[in-house]
């Protein structure tokens, strides 16, 4: 009876053993990111920081996700991504699926896989990252996932199954307004942009430095939707070449998605130096820049780095692209002031770990107290902050700890303090549109339509500042009530006909 | 004041009614079991000494029955026994007349006693269809009873008992005289019946046999019927009963025997059982009832037993000509498959049987007789012990127990058992015994049944030969209709993918924490509302894996004949292996059967009229109807017309209205029923069409999709043929899985049975499509349904194409379906235990309150009239704790220090922790060095006995029993190789990286009576510890409560069916078992009624999650509350639901030490949620006024239903949960002190008898004689050995005590080292059960002329989960030898069936030939057989052991050294020869391995290995 060992070989449960589990392998495989460049390299030029991921390891980063009966990862996602099963998807292979899988919650899963706060929102919940086994990389797959279908010809533009009469006027082709775009279209809405800038995209073309976004890929988007029919009208600003009140009349509905520009002032002495920018004009001459573009106040040196000794005030994702974008224009040094703490910032920290990588230095718990110089900036004074017991709402309020003043020598400062609404009643010529306190448009929360009727309104005009993901929420979300109230007005006009 | 008799009575009759009309209690759930036993001269002749031993035996029999608290009213006992005709005749001369020649007749009748006018009534009905018949009367004669030794209960009901004796003027035959007062009693019936007169009930009405019983109890049967002493009742057989009932109400015509029959253990098929025979019916045609045929339907009465209804149709085929034997062998077939040696002309005779007929499948031990043939017979799981002992006076003796009469041992000339499917049989007349094969020669010889079989066509051959598949949806049409029927993008990946990939259904963890189908939002298609029945108690499930030759999935189609009649004609039939077909196939049998088929179709427009789908089924109803009288003997029932303009009638609507409608038609038979779905898709499905009817079934979508991901290459190189066998491996797995359940092994039985429960639909719907089925608080009706059809409709082929949703039914998913356990919650109330925040916890419990109802008590508010109370006149949050228990979580499924972690903090409190099953480190019986006490105070004993010694046993304040789990009742579990750590290995006693199996019956509870042994036992073993019983919520979850209470369980555990688990199949978590509140409030109701509520306590768990729940849960009855997976969480759980894959990130379910580094679950956090609970309870009651809780257990007038549910519901009506059950003088909660005491054994008289051991430990020999009564020997002296000197603190034979005479069951049980058991006798079952280190010796007594080998010795189920020690005994076992024995050691020869099943360690010689399913789940120990006929390979299930010559020395020595112990201590002469023949002997010997041990044994088995593993090791 030699065959006791042979047998099991033979035996079917033992085979059925062997077979490779797909999903789970967090136990065996250790999290990875995309290779990322190196920084030396990095820093030399305008180029994303972080290579695709080769296919072998999107799968197998995909395959350590556990599956969870409730997947953290889509609770805190803005979109409600169904994270785990494109992950399951592609760690079988089956792109195609997960690409549209991806795609149905996400107007634009490319560009969230690269620039969301990942690590507050799926990742920073991932069960895996709770429980201290390290978070599945979603953001990285996700790009893949979508980057692939570029490839693969799989990203389609909108193809309605029939054309519907009814017109919607979007202002604003930020990520907002793009995405109630593109999901107005699927409906076969006739859609028109209006965007006061000469290029389509908002905030993802200009307001992004190129590093973390490639301009070809928000290129490629915009480009997509204008094949699907979409319609742009570029450098149209509403209230100079059109009021609110005639995009009302040619439309059947319009939604603003404009954005919050305004920067937020910062009132110390010596605030009206020369040198001292705003981080969006910045930003805008140095995207243009790269897009190939002349633009005069970087060719002047106005916003031009190279050479000088920056600081950058503020402690969000605008500061760290702004600093980043310094050091690569060939700033001699970069300091990022910030009056709370590492655990207390605002922006990414994976984004704060590759800002130091790459050489900025980050001050802590330091705000100016005055800008020094004549009539350029030439230093800053700044005093230390103490973090007070946390508030009802969880924050450390920051303290000034008296005598603790420094300087820092400087000859190019850029404020990115953050940005409020801008007075759009005003600025439209409709002052009957309601805002909130905060100044934003006000909207009501079921149908996403403004006081006005007809009139919608998403993205950051509705919350202030927000990320990119929000805008794309509200964009979609937006659009599902502008179809409801057209479907509605269509039901009612029927009726009146018959 | 007491409650009187009386008023017991005439409440309990009010509370019955009302509950049965309003509540949740249905008489039709009532169990009865017992012990059964039959005397009968071999001989025929008649004899005094026959009815004396029966009266004997019955004494004996006492344990088996329960008692009332009045110690006289018992469950019911009878008797059977030839009619004493010189008794009759003597009384009828004492009355002036002079009988004529020949037998008179006397009918044994229950009269209406207080209703003179009924009584009147009755006994003119009787006379009248008597003299109809042109029979003469010689009168009435007053039974003489004694009714001062009943109980008072017993005699407020008992009726007036008179006997009606008959002349045989017309001078016809025997037989022909039986015929008629067999046609005379059914039309007395019937007649009794049109009057409405309940009290009314015959006995038996013969001229050679009859009945006395009655509600006594057993021993009092002769005392209360003193006829029964007179020397002239005499008799060659006597038939006799003691019957265990679920309820405490006294009912005389339940008691047994029956006209023919006395049956112990329980009919599993019985639903489908009494709906086939009604489809029967209309062919039924017999030369002996001629015309008559029509006064004896229907042949089984609404509202009979299971046993009764058995009884009547027994009663009708012997009538009509079988024999006895005969009958019994169509009835109750022996399984062919598990019988791989039975004879080919057996064979012929079951194959017949099984194709005329659906078996009636036990469990079932049972003795009938016809008159002529007296029988003995088991069905064919033989889960009911049968014992027998013939004499050398010609005296047969048949029984439960072994000793119930009392047989001087040189009189004995042969001692046997009944396996399993066997019969024994003894014709009276001709004076001859018959064997199991014997008789089955003689039945297998009355006509050509292997002629007659051949005539089966099996079309399973051809129709895979031609299946050519019709070409495919297009992608369109199939996402359209999978849209049309809610499928998932998730029931494609997780339930329909595993099962094509791998041949089994997915497996889940955590319980269901979705809607019930009715609450929920989103369209659930109608299986979603069926929810699985299950066994559990009162009968046993069936292990379907292991066990799988006891069942069959044979399907036959066509035309059913005349039961009654045995012919050639009625093998006319197709017979297929599987009631699943491929699309393939299903089309190429549409074809063969060409003229003979009609195809139906059941779609419709949905834009049609007013009621689409009631005239869209009132047509497929006429078209069916239509067909079948115009000849067609097979329908075809599609829903493939459906396109954009026809929607589908749900298929399980369509199959229950074609199959009813066809049964009321009397059709039913004519025809075979094919349903072809495409909302069919998992085995859940499919399980609900065959119950609602279907023949067989076509899953065409499902199979759709699998070609579609297989063109998608999703299933890598398997072919689309693999695939679709898989798939059709997966479902029949699942069926037999879901049968399995019920303890129902063959589908035909199953089939049209309607074995479940509907949760949700409407009480009209349901009366009209599936009668019979319980659906308690209604719900979605047919025009709910409708509108939800076409709604999905609708969508399905909307313009715009939607892709297919992602799901959310098995886990989370945004815009699916709610669930209870939600993330942003579960964040919060950990952030509430981290930071002992009574406001955050509030934050959380008022989350939970805001979701979606998702649970019948969100439909239930609290109403008080009463002002608040302060919180300071509240009852304190300690004693409010003590009332909280985290329940039985194993530890196995939660990693150690998580275990651990629940029993500290459950400690801490003065509350209580489960155990779960799989042992417990003794470790952490002391207490820690920080004080804190790790060991858990409530130990479990489930079905695998994992780790169940003596000392864990001891180391308790509880004793929990599981009958079934929440998530997946009436199945077993496995806990995978990979999971078997080190640890978890040693408390469970086995190896390593080898699987562990949990059956799904406890193997020594298959009845209720069993269960009450074990209870007994459990608490000898523990003479502190109360008991408890974990049962899961189903419709007849009351009486079955009931039942368990009169077995004296102290707690009863009521789960709900969304119960955690660590895995289970995706089916069971979602279908099966009811929720808790429907449960509880059941059991509540019923135990009231019974007046038992006061003297056991009520538990409750299943998805408990805040202070609003424990308070309803309170109010529905119970006082104590189990909180599971919410204390989990407290603990860091997340709900990953990935228990079953040792995945478990935060290191709570998972045995990978990396893993379990991440815990961070502390006592602390688990005290603050039990603190968090009470508190918020304590509020609760304070705000309703109420300053404790046992002011509001029971109290549902403090509930109201608050919402009706959804608008498109017929109803929702949640009043049946709170109606209250009259508690008579008793309080309606639990008032017990301690436990309830059960009655001394044995061991009482032995622990005064061995002081100096226990007080001196000195070394001690004791003597007694033994009787079957005795129970439990040695347990409670094993108790005080472990607790003074520990399980092992004595040597072996340290106390030896000899034992003579048979001894009661349970011998042995939990004995531990120092302790041996010397029998000279015999012993009944569960001999060394739990055995904890003891040694156990059984011999025959010296006259004994007996050799041993030949004859049985011991009963079933004999070392059941043994852990250590010793079993000698000389002679045969019964079934189940071994069975999940981890350690001890046994030699015995011969054994029973599914011997040494599910061991895992130890070792087992037999000596002799063992049964069927030999090693059926062993993984580990081994085992060796003496077999020189060498038939062993086939009584070997191959499944999990291999099995060789021995080929090596050490185990070669292992088996010699074992035999030699058993000759020194039993002296058997057989095995004294086998030894001294060694060198011959030797090759007759198998070893027998598990699979899993090959690579981890220290010794090698076989010479290769040796050589291999060196090679290896090198």
């Amino acid at each position: 009876m030699g065959a006791a060992l042979c047998w099991r070989r033979r035996h079917p449960r033992f085979e059925s053993l062997s077979m490779a589990q797909k999903m789970q392998q967090y136990v065996d495989v250790e999290r990875g990111m995309p290779e990322k460049r190196a920084a030396p390299e990095r820093r030399q030029d305008f180029n994303e920081v972080y290579r695709r991921f080769e296919d072998r390891q999107a799968v197998e980063q995909s395959s350590r996700c556990e599956q969870c009966g409730i997947p953290f990862c889509q609770v805190h996602c803005p979109l409600q991504n169904n994270i785990p099963d494109w992950l399951q998807l592609a760690a079988e292979g089956r792109l195609e699926e997960a690409y549209q899988t991806s795609q149905a919650t996400n107007t634009f899963p490319e560009i969230c896989g690269r620039i969301c706060p990942h690590d507050r929102l799926c990742e920073g919940s991932c069960v895996l990252e709770q429980s201290r086994h390290d978070t599945v990389t979603i953001g990285a797959v996700e790009s893949y996932i979508t980057d692939t279908a570029w490839d693969k010809g799989w990203v389609q533009p909108p193809r309605p199954a029939r054309e519907r009469d009814a017109s919607v006027g979007i202002i604003g082709g930020g990520p907002a307004g793009l995405a109630a775009a593109d999901q107005l279209r699927r409906q076969g809405y006739q859609v028109d942009v209006y965007d006061r800038h000469d290029r389509m995209g908002g905030l993802l073309i200009y307001g992004i430095p190129n590093f973390k976004l490639d301009k070809a890929l928000v290129e490629r988007r915009t480009k997509l939707l204008a094949d699907g029919g979409v319609r742009y009208h570029l450098e149209f600003e509403i209230g100079r070449d059109a009021t609110l009140g005639d995009l009302r009349n040619k439309h059947d509905a319009v939604l603003i998605a404009s954005g919050v520009y305004k920067a937020r002032g910062i009132a110390i002495p010596g605030v009206g130096l020369g040198g001292i920018n705003q981080a969006m004009a910045y930003l805008i001459a140095s995207n243009r820049k790269g897009l190939g573009e002349r633009v005069a106040a970087f060719d002047d040196g106005t916003l031009n780095a190279a050479g000088k000794n920056v600081v950058v005030i503020g402690g969000g994702d605008t500061a760290m692209d702004c600093a980043r974008t310094a050091l690569r224009q060939g700033a001699k040094s970069v300091k990022c002031l910030y009056r709370r703490d590492r655990a207390n910032m605002p922006g990414s920290k994976t984004e704060v770990a590759n800002a130091e990588e790459e050489g900025i230095e980050f001050v802590w718990l330091s705000a100016p107290a005055a800008f020094l110089g004549e009539e350029t900036v030439s230093a800053i004074r700044v005093q230390r902050i103490h973090l007070g017991v946390a508030d009802a709402s969880g924050r450390q309020m920051p303290q000034v700890i008296g005598d603790s003043g420094f300087t820092i020598e400087t000859d190019m400062v850029i404020k990115a303090l953050g940005f409020e609404a801008e007075d759009v009643p005003r600025l439209f010529g409709e002052a009957g549109l309601g805002k909130t306190s905060w100044g934003t448009i006000a909207i009501d929360a079921a149908s996403k339509m403004t006081n006005l009727d007809g009139v919608f309104a998403a993205g950051d005009i509705i919350r202030g500042a927000s990320l990119v993901v929000m805008a794309i929420r509200d964009g979609r979300q937006a659009a599902q009530g502008i179809d409801r109230y057209l479907g509605a007005k269509a039901g009612q006009s029927l009726a009146m006909a018959s | 004041m007491p409650e009187t008799g009386e008023t017991f009575v005439r409440n309990w009759r009010a509370n019955a009614r009302r509950l049965a009309q309003k509540g949740l209690y249905d008489p039709a759930h009532e169990h009865q079991s017992c012990g059964v036993g039959l005397v009968a001269a071999i001989d025929g002749r008649a004899r005094r000494e026959v009815v004396d031993a029966g009266i004997k035996a019955l004494q004996r029999l006492w344990h088996r029955g329960a008692v009332d608290a009045d110690g006289k009213t018992g469950d019911g006992a009878g008797i059977h026994v030839q009619v004493p005709q010189d008794f009759f005749k003597a009384h009828i001369r004492r009355t002036g007349h002079e009988p004529s020649r020949g037998s008179l007749a006397v009918g044994m009748v229950f009269l209406p006693k207080t209703d003179l006018g009924a009584q009147e009534k009755c006994r003119s009905i009787v006379e009248t269809e008597i003299l109809r018949f042109g029979y003469t009367i010689y009168g009435w004669r007053q039974v003489p009873v004694n009714v001062e030794i009943i109980g008072e209960k017993a005699n407020v009901t008992r009726p007036e008992i008179e006997q009606i004796m008959i002349a045989n003027n017309l001078g016809v035959g025997g037989d022909q005289f039986q015929t008629h007062l067999y046609i005379i009693r059914r039309r007395i019936e019937q007649q009794v019946l049109a009057k409405n007169i309940s009290e009314f009930y015959i006995c038996s009405l013969s001229c050679r046999t009859i009945v006395y019983k009655g509600m006594f109890l057993a021993e009092q049967l002769s005392a209360f019927y003193p006829d029964l002493l007179d020397e002239r009742f005499v008799s060659n057989f006597a038939l006799y009963h003691q019957r265990y009932s679920t309820n405490t109400f006294p009912t005389w015509r339940l008691a047994q025997p029956f006209r023919m029959l006395a049956h112990n253990g329980e009919i599993n098929t019985l639903a489908g059982n009494v709906n086939w025979t009604a489809s029967h019916e209309p062919r039924m045609a017999s030369e002996v009832l001629g015309e008559y045929i029509d006064d004896v339907r229907p042949i089984i009465q609404p509202g009979s037993s299971d046993s009764e209804a058995l009884d009547a149709m027994f009663e009708l085929l012997v009538r009509c000509g079988r024999p006895a034997p005969a009958a019994e062998a169509l009835l109750i077939p022996e399984s062919i498959n598990q019988n791989t040696t039975m004879p080919e002309a057996h064979k012929a005779l079951f194959t017949y049987c099984t194709n005329v007929m659906e078996p009636w499948d036990g469990p079932a031990a049972i003795c009938a007789t016809d008159g002529r043939w007296a029988i003995a017979g088991l069905d064919r799981n033989g889960l009911r012990p049968l014992r027998y002992t013939i004499t050398n006076n010609d005296l047969l003796i048949v029984g439960s127990e072994t000793g119930m009469v009392e047989v001087p041992e040189a009189e004995v000339v042969e001692k046997g058992r009944v396996g399993p499917g066997g019969m024994i049989a003894i014709d009276l007349l001709e004076g001859r015994f018959y064997h199991d094969k014997e008789i089955k020669d003689l039945i297998a010889g009355r006509q050509p049944y292997g002629e007659w079989v051949k005539n089966i066509t099996r079309p399973d051959s051809f129709i895979k030969n031609k299946a050519k598949s019709s070409p495919p949806l297009t992608a369109e049409q199939l996402r359209r209709r999978q849209t049309a029927f809610g499928l998932t993008m998730e029931d494609l990946e997780l339930i329909l993918h595993p099962m094509v990939e791998m041949g089994v259904e997915t497996t889940g963890s955590m319980g269901d924490d979705t809607p019930l189908a009715v609450l929920s939002d989103n369209y659930r298609g109608l299986h979603h509302f069926f929810r699985q029945a299950f066994s559990q108690v009162t009968n046993p499930p069936i292990d379907s894996l292991r066990e799988r030759r006891v069942m069959t999935l044979r399907t036959r189609l066509g035309n059913l004949g005349n039961i009654l009649v045995e012919e050639a004609s009625q093998c006319n039939l197709l017979l297929l292996e599987s009631p699943v077909l491929s699309n393939a196939e299903f089309e190429a049998m549409r074809n063969h059967m060409g003229e003979t088929a009609c195809e139906i179709d059941c779609t419709f427009d949905p834009s049609s009229d007013s009621q689409p789908l009631r005239s869209a089924l009132d047509r497929i109803c006429r078209e069916a109807e239509d067909a079948v009288r115009g000849g067609v003997t097979h329908l075809f029932l599609t829903d493939m017309a459906m396109c954009k303009e026809r929607a589908t009638i749900p298929m399980i609507l369509a199959t229950g209205a074609v199959h009813g409608h066809l049964v009321r038609q009397s059709l039913r038979t004519f025809t075979s029923l094919n349903i072809r779905s495409a909302e069919c898709f998992d085995v859940h499905y499919f399980a609900v069409l065959i119950g609602a009817g279907a023949t067989t079934v076509n899953a065409n979508l499902a199979e759709e999709s699998i070609a579609d991901r297989h063109r998608r290459g999703l299933f890598g190189k398997m072919t689309l043929k693999d695939c679709l066998d898989n798939y059709k491996t997966a479902i029949d797995k699942g069926l037999l899985k879901i049968m399995s359940k019920m303890g129902i092994g063959v589908i035909s039985s199953y089939r049209g049975g309607c074995n479940f429960e509907a949760v949700g639909l409407s009480r009209a719907l349901v009366a009209e499509f599936f009668p019979g089925m319980a659906t308690r608080i209604s719900g979605i009706g047919l025009s709910g349904m409708e509108s939800k059809v076409i709604e999905m409709h609708a969508k399905a082929y909307a313009e715009e194409a939607t892709p297919l949703p992602v799901g959310g039914f098995y886990r989370f998913r945004s815009g699916g379906e709610a669930h209870g356990h939600q993330g942003r919650l579960i964040h919060i109330l950990q952030n509430a235990v981290n930071t002992e925040s009574y406001t955050i916890y509030k934050r959380y419990s008022e989350g939970i309150s805001d979701l979606p109802p998702i649970y019948l008590r969100d439909l239930l508010d609290f109403k008080s009239a009463n002002p608040p109370v302060s919180a300071d006149e509240m009852e304190s949050i300690t004693a409010i704790r003590k009332r909280l228990v985290s329940p039985a979580i194993s530890l196995g499924a939660l990693s150690p220090e998580a275990h651990e972690t629940l029993s500290i903090a459950m400690n801490r409190i003065g509350a209580k922790s489960a155990s779960g099953e799989g042992g417990e480190d003794p470790a952490r019986y002391k207490r820690r060095a920080n004080g804190d006490n790790a060991s858990s105070a409530i130990k479990q004993v489930a079905s695998g006995r994992f780790g169940v010694t003596a000392e864990y046993l001891n180391n308790c304040h509880e004793i929990e029993i599981k009958m079934a789990q929440g998530a997946k009742p009436g199945e077993g579990g496995q806990l995978p190789g990979r999971k078997v750590t080190e640890l978890i290995a040693a408390l469970r006693m086995s190896t390593p990286g080898v699987t562990l199996i949990s059956p799904p019956p406890h193997h020594d509870i298959y009845s209720i009576e069993d269960l009450a042994q074990l209870i007994y036992d459990l608490k000898q073993i523990n003479p502190d510890a109360s008991v408890c019983v974990k049962l899961v919520a189903r419709a007849g979850v009351g009486t079955i409560a009931a039942g368990v209470a009169k077995a004296k369980a102290d707690v009863i555990l009521i789960s709900g069916h969304d119960g955690g688990t660590g895995a289970s199949p995706q089916s069971s978590i979602k279908y099966a078992g009811l929720p808790w509140e429907m449960g509880l409030s059941e059991v509540h109701q019923v135990l009231t009624l019974n007046r038992l509520r006061h003297n056991v306590k009520l538990r409750v768990d299943g998805g408990l999650k805040t202070g609003r729940d424990i308070v309803i849960a309170a109010m529905l009855g119970a006082e104590e509350f189990g909180i599971g997976t919410t204390s989990l969480i407290a603990m860091g759980c997340i709900m990953v639901r990935q228990c079953h894959s040792n995945t478990c990130p935060v290191g709570i379910c998972t045995q990978n030490p990396d893993l379990r580094e991440k815990f961070t679950g502390t006592p602390e956090k688990v005290v603050n949620l039990f603190t968090f609970l009470a508190e918020e309870a304590s509020e609760i009651l304070a705000s309703l006024g109420v300053t404790s809780f046992d002011e509001i257990i029971g109290r549902t007038d403090l509930l109201m239903q608050v919402s009706r549910g959804a608008a498109h519901l017929d109803d929702l009506d949640l009043n049946p949960l709170l109606v209250k059950s009259d508690p008579g003088p008793f309080p309606a909660r639990c008032t017990l002190e301690g436990r309830n005491e059960v009655p001394d054994t044995l061991d009482a008289r032995m622990i005064d008898d061995a002081k100096h051991l226990l007080d001196a430990g000195e070394k001690m020999q004791l003597t007694y004689s033994v009787r079957n009564t005795h129970r439990a020997v040695g347990a409670r002296v094993s108790s005080l050995i472990t607790r003074r000197y520990g399980m092992k603190g004595l040597d072996p034979d340290h106390f030896t005590i000899r034992l003579r005479g048979s001894a009661g069951q349970s011998l042995g049980a939990f004995a531990v080292q120092g302790m041996t058991l010397e029998v000279h006798g015999d012993a009944n079952d569960y001999v060394g059960k739990g055995l904890s280190g003891g040694i156990i010796v059984l011999r025959p007594p010296l006259p004994s002329a007996l050799e041993s080998y030949k004859n049985v010795i011991i009963g079933n189920t004999v070392l059941y989960g043994a852990t250590a020690g010793k079993l000698f005994a000389a002679g045969q076992a019964g079934d189940r030898f071994c069975v999940r024995n981890s350690g001890a050691q046994a030699v015995v020869e011969g054994c029973g069936s599914n011997g040494c099943e599910y061991m895992t360690n130890g070792v087992a010689v037999i000596l002799g030939p063992v049964g069927a399913n030999f090693a059926a789940g062993m993984t580990g120990g081994m085992a060796f057989v003496h077999d020189p006929e060498n038939v062993f390979p086939l009584k070997v299930n191959p499944d999990s052991v291999i099995h060789l010559r021995i080929e090596t020395q050490y185990w070669e020595d292992v088996v010699k050294v074992l035999i030699g112990q058993h000759v020194r201590r039993t002296h058997s002469r057989f095995a004294y020869r086998l030894l001294n023949d060694w060198e011959l002997e030797r090759d007759s010997f198998w070893q027998v391995v598990p699979m899993e041990m090959l690579d981890k044994l220290e010794h090698p088995v076989t010479r290769e290995d040796k050589e291999n593993w060196r090679a290896a090791g090198e």
